[in-house]
C-alpha cells in the first residue's frame, strides 16, 4: 500500500487565451519519493508547477495538500503548507547577500527587527547543505550563474519544506555541483520530503529519481515507477503526435547553392558554429529553449555582436553588422515575441505592414499614400489577412497577427528568411497557411532558417534539422534520419549523434 | 561556539559594508569638495560652521532620502516638493497656534505619512505608473498647501528656530538621528523587503516577500521625510511659504542618481544618496566661494550627474566585454 500523497494535483486544466496548455492532469507527489516530470518545451511543465505552488490558478481541478483540498491556493498558503520551490529562471536580490537571500520571505524575527544571528546560523547551515562555502554576506549579484542556483536551492531548504520542486535546477550547474545537488536530494528525500525534479537530462533522471510522470501537450502519457524504464521509452511517450494533413508535401528543391555561409561564429552564448545555408531549403533550428537559437538567428541579422572566422552573405564576404546592413544584405527576421519584437500592436493593419518599406526610404521623402494602399491591399489579399487596415494590429487574432509580421517583408523580397518561432500560439489553419508559404518560399529559391520549439514541425517542414546545445550546433539531421526521437535524443544528450553535415 | 565558527558566522557588519562599497568612489569626491570648502572657508570647522553648514544640507539630505527609497522599491516621486512645501504650511500655521509644537509636529507627521501613503495605495493597488501619480499628488498636496496659506507668512515659535537653525549643530545631529532611523528600518523584514520588491516584484512575491506592503511602507516613509524636511526649512525661515519646497523635486532625483541609486528599482543604497545629496550642498557653497555667478551651479551640477551616471556604465561595459 502506498502512502498518501503529501502533494497532488486532481484534473487539473488550465488554458491561455484559449490555448490549452494542461488538460486533466493528475500527479501525486508522495514523501520520501523523488518523481520526476518529463515533457517537451511547452508540454505544459512550468504551468503545472506553478499550479502546485499557488501561483497560478487552474481553470478545472483542485490541489491537495494532506487531506486539505484547495480550489484557490495561493503562494503564502503553499509556504504555510511546506511547498518550497525552485524557480527555473532566478528570482535572488543581487543587492542583497546570500542570507539575506536565503532568509527572505521567511526571516527570522527578534524584537520586530530581523535576527540576524539566528539567520546566519540557519543561512549557514542550509548552505553548508549544498556545498556553499561563500561567505554569508557575499552579495548574490558577486555570485556566477552556477552559485547562484545554488543560493537558490538552499534558499528553498532553509524552508524545511515538507514538498519540494525543482524546476530544472542543473542547468547551469558544473558537474561537481551537480554532484552535490544529487547526494543532497538523496539525503533530503530519505528524511520524508516529497520532491518533484524537472530536467531534460535523461540520464540525470534515470539515476535519481523513483517514479515518472510524462507530459505531451499538456496530457499525461505515463505515470509509473522508472523501475524498469529505458531512457529511449521515455522519449517515446514525450513525442509523437497526430499531424494529419497539417504539414504541406516535402519535395527536395532542385537549387541548393550556399546563400550564407560562416565559419567560427560566436556571439553571445554561441561558440564556434559552422553553418552553411542554402537557396532552396527549410534549415530547421531545433534544441531545448534558450540554448542559443535566439542568438543564433540575431547574430546573422546584424543585431547582436558577433564575430566568425570566415563569413559570405549573398556573395559579399562580410558578416552583417546592423540590422540596415542585414537587410541590404536580403536579410529578413521575424521575432518570436511578436506582442513585443515583430509588431507595433497600438498601430494600423496598413502601418505595420508598410513599416520595412518606410525604413528603407530615403529619409524624407514624400510618402505615396495611393502606392502604399495598393501595396498593403495586395500584401493583404496574398496572406488573407481579413477585414480594414486601418485597425489596430492588436484587434486581430494571434494567427492573423503572425501573418502581418510575415507579409511586412515580403515587399523587400527578401532571399533569407530568419523566422524565431513563427507558430507559437498560433491557431491550426494559420499554421497550415504558413507552412504552405515556406515550402511556397523554398521552391522560389529563397532560404528559410526556421527556430522552433515545435518538434513535429521540424520534422516535416524541414530539409535538415541542426540541433543546438549549450551555444553549440550538437547534431546537424540529414531529411533521411529525422525523426521527433531524433531531434530529442539530440537535444538532450541522450546518445551520441552525428550525421555528417 | 569557537572563535573561528562565530566569526564565519558575522552577518550584519558585512553585508552592511558589501551593499554600501559602490559608494566609496562618491565618498571620496565628497571628501575632495568638503577639503576645498574648508581650505576656502576654514570658519566651517567651528562649531557654527559646522551648524550654518549642516543647515543648508538637511532639507536636501531628507528629501534625497525620501526620493531613494522610492527608487530602491522601484518607484519615483514628482511630489516630494510639494510635501515640503506641505510640511512648511502646516508647521506655519498651527506651531504658534492652540496646537502648539507638540500638536503642529505631530500634524507635520500624519500629514506626511498619510500622503505619502496615499500616493503609495494608488500607484500599487491600481497598479498606476508611479510617475503620473506622483505628478498628479504633486499638484493636489501643492494646491493644498496654497490653500492652507495662500501666501507667504505664518510663524514658527522664535524658541524652535533657534534650537533648530541656530548657532548650535542640531541639523548635524539630526542627519544621524535619520540615518540610523533608516539602518533601523533596513534591519526590519519590512525594510529589506524593499530591495527584493524594487528588483525583482514577481520572484518576491513568490518567495513569500510582503511586495505590496513593503512598497505602500516605503511611500509612507518618503511623505513623512518630505513634510519633515518642510518643517525645518520653515523652522529656518521663521514661516511658511506654500512654494518653497519646488526645486526639491528635481534636486532629490539628482541626489539620488548622484548617488549611484538606479532608476529601474533594487540599486543603489542610502548612503549614496545622501554622499550624493552632501555633494550637490557642497559644490554649492564652492562655486559662491570661487566667485561663480550663482546661476553656474546648475550647469556644473548637471555636467556632474551626467558625469557620475556615465562613468561606472562605462566601467561596467568595459569589464564585461
Amino acid at each position: 500500500m502506498t502512502p498518501a500523497p503529501t502533494l497532488a494535483a486532481r484534473g487539473v486544466s488550465k488554458s491561455f487565451f484559449g490555448n490549452v496548455v494542461l488538460r486533466d492532469v493528475s500527479i501525486a507527489l508522495q514523501p520520501g519519493r523523488i518523481h520526476a516530470l518529463l515533457g517537451e518545451n511547452g508540454a505544459g511543465k512550468s504551468t503545472l508547477i506553478n499550479i502546485l505552488s499557488g501561483a497560478l490558478l487552474p481553470d478545472q481541478g483542485v490541489v491537495e495538500i494532506d487531506d486539505r483540498t484547495f480550489r484557490g491556493l495561493n503562494p503564502r498558503d503553499a509556504h504555510r503548507a511546506g511547498i518550497a520551490v525552485v524557480q527555473q529562471e532566478l528570482g535572488l536580490t543581487s543587492q542583497l547577500s546570500i542570507a539575506e537571500n536565503i532568509g527572505l520571505g521567511a526571516l527570522p524575527r527578534a524584537y520586530g527587527l530581523i535576527d540576524y544571528r539566528g539567520l546566519a546560523r540557519r543561512a549557514r547551515a542550509a548552505m553548508d547543505l549544498v556545498g556553499l562555502n561563500e561567505h554569508l554576506a557575499t552579495p548574490v549579484g558577486d555570485l556566477p550563474l552556477g552559485r547562484r542556483q545554488m543560493v537558490e536551492i538552499a534558499k528553498a531548504l532553509f524552508r524545511e519544506p515538507r514538498v519540494l520542486i525543482l524546476d530544472e535546477p542543473t542547468s547551469s550547474l558544473s558537474a561537481h555541483e551537480v554532484e552535490t545537488l544529487t547526494g543532497l536530494l538523496d539525503r533530503v528525500s530519505a528524511k520524508g520530503t516529497a520532491i518533484l525534479y524537472i530536467s531534460h537530462r535523461l540520464n540525470e533522471v534515470m539515476r535519481l529519481c523513483q517514479h515518472v510522470t510524462v507530459l505531451k501537450d499538456g496530457a499525461v502519457t505515463a505515470d509509473r515507477s522508472l523501475e524498469g524504464v529505458e531512457a529511449a521509452d521515455l522519449v517515446r511517450l514525450m513525442v509523437g503526435r497526430d499531424t494529419g494533413q497539417l504539414f504541406p508535401q516535402w519535395t527536395p528543391s532542385a537549387d541548393c547553392d550556399p546563400i550564407v555561409s560562416v565559419t567560427g561564429l560566436c556571439s553571445g552564448v554561441l561558440r564556434d558554429i559552422d553553418i552553411s545555408i542554402r537557396r532552396g531549403e527549410v534549415l530547421g533550428i531545433g534544441g531545448l529553449v534558450g540554448q542559443g537559437q535566439d542568438d543564433f538567428l540575431l547574430s546573422l541579422y546584424g543585431a547582436l555582436p558577433a564575430s566568425a572566422r570566415s563569413a559570405e552573405f549573398n556573395g559579399r564576404p562580410i558578416l552583417p553588422e546592423s540590422v540596415r546592413n542585414a537587410n541590404a544584405l536580403g536579410l529578413a527576421y521575424v521575432p518570436a515575441d511578436r506582442k513585443r519584437e515583430g509588431l507595433h500592436l497600438i498601430h494600423a493593419i496598413g502601418w505595420n505592414l508598410m513599416l520595412p518599406s518606410l525604413a528603407q526610404a530615403f529619409g524624407l521623402s514624400l510618402r505615396d499614400r495611393a502606392r502604399e494602399r495598393a501595396l498593403t491591399g495586395t500584401l493583404a489579399d496574398r496572406f488573407a489577412i481579413k477585414g480594414d487596415l486601418t485597425r489596430q494590429v492588436q484587434a486581430l487574432s494571434g494567427g492573423n497577427q503572425q501573418k502581418v509580421a510575415l507579409a511586412k517583408w515580403t515587399p523587400a523580397e527578401p532571399q533569407v528568411w530568419l523566422l524565431n518561432d513563427p507558430t507559437r500560439g498560433v491557431d491550426v489553419e494559420t499554421k497550415r497557411e504558413i507552412y504552405a508559404l515556406l515550402r511556397r518560399l523554398a521552391a522560389d529559391g529563397k532560404a528559410i532558417v526556421l527556430s522552433s520549439s515545435d518538434t513535429p514541425e521540424l520534422v516535416h517542414l524541414c530539409d535538415r534539422v541542426a540541433v543546438m546545445r549549450e551555444g553549440r550546433i550538437a547534431a546537424t539531421i540529414e531529411r533521411e534520419a529525422l525523426s521527433e526521437e531524433a531531434i530529442v535524443a539530440a537535444a538532450m544528450g541522450a546518445e551520441p549523434l552525428r550525421t555528417a553535415a | 561556539m569557537s572563535a573561528t565558527e562565530s566569526a564565519s558566522l558575522r552577518l550584519y557588519w558585512p553585508a552592511q559594508r558589501q551593499r554600501n562599497r559602490g559608494a566609496g568612489g562618491l565618498l571620496i569626491v565628497v571628501a575632495a569638495f568638503l577639503a576645498l570648502y574648508a581650505y576656502l572657508f576654514p570658519g566651517l570647522l567651528s562649531v557654527g560652521g559646522v551648524a550654518k553648514f549642516s543647515q543648508s544640507w538637511l532639507p536636501l539630505a531628507l528629501v534625497s532620502m525620501a526620493q531613494a527609497i522610492l527608487m530602491l522599491a522601484g518607484g519615483v516621486s514628482l511630489a516630494i516638493g510639494a510635501m515640503v512645501s506641505l510640511g512648511a504650511v502646516i508647521a506655519a500655521t498651527t506651531m504658534a497656534g492652540p496646537l502648539g509644537v507638540a500638536g503642529g509636529s505631530a500634524l507635520v507627521i500624519v500629514a506626511g505619512l498619510g500622503a505619502g501613503a496615499a500616493c503609495g495605495v494608488i500607484v500599487v493597488r491600481l497598479g498606476l505608473p508611479a510617475i503620473v501619480v506622483t505628478l498628479a499628488a504633486s499638484f493636489i498636496i501643492g494646491g493644498g498647501a496654497l490653500l492652507i496659506l495662500p501666501r507667504p507668512g505664518g510663524t514658527i515659535p522664535a524658541w524652535l528656530s533657534d534650537w533648530l537653525a541656530g548657532d548650535t549643530p542640531v541639523a548635524a545631529l539630526l542627519v544621524v538621528l535619520a540615518v540610523m532611523f533608516w539602518k533601523l528600518y533596513l534591519a526590519t523584514p519590512l525594510g529589506l523587503s524593499l530591495y527584493a520588491a524594487g528588483e525583482n516584484p514577481d520572484a518576491a512575491y513568490r518567495a513569500g516577500v510582503p511586495v505590496d506592503a513593503a512598497r505602500i511602507a516605503a511611500y509612507a516613509v518618503s511623505g513623512l521625510l518630505s513634510t519633515c524636511a518642510g518643517l525645518f526649512v520653515a523652522a529656518k525661515t521663521g514661516s511658511g511659504d506654500p512654494v518653497i519646497g519646488e526645486a526639491f523635486t528635481l534636486n532629490s532625483i539628482a541626489a539620488a542618481v548622484l548617488g549611484g541609486v538606479g532608476f529601474l528599482g533594487g540599486r543603489g543604497a542610502m548612503r549614496g544618496a545622501l554622499a550624493g545629496s552632501l555633494l550637490l550642498s557642497v559644490m554649492i557653497n564652492v562655486m559662491y566661494f570661487l566667485g561663480f555667478p550663482p546661476v553656474a551651479h546648475y550647469i556644473a551640477q548637471g555636467l556632474i550627474i551626467i558625469g557620475a551616471v556615465a562613468l561606472p556604465e562605462f566601467t561596467a561595459r568595459r569589464s564585461s566585454p
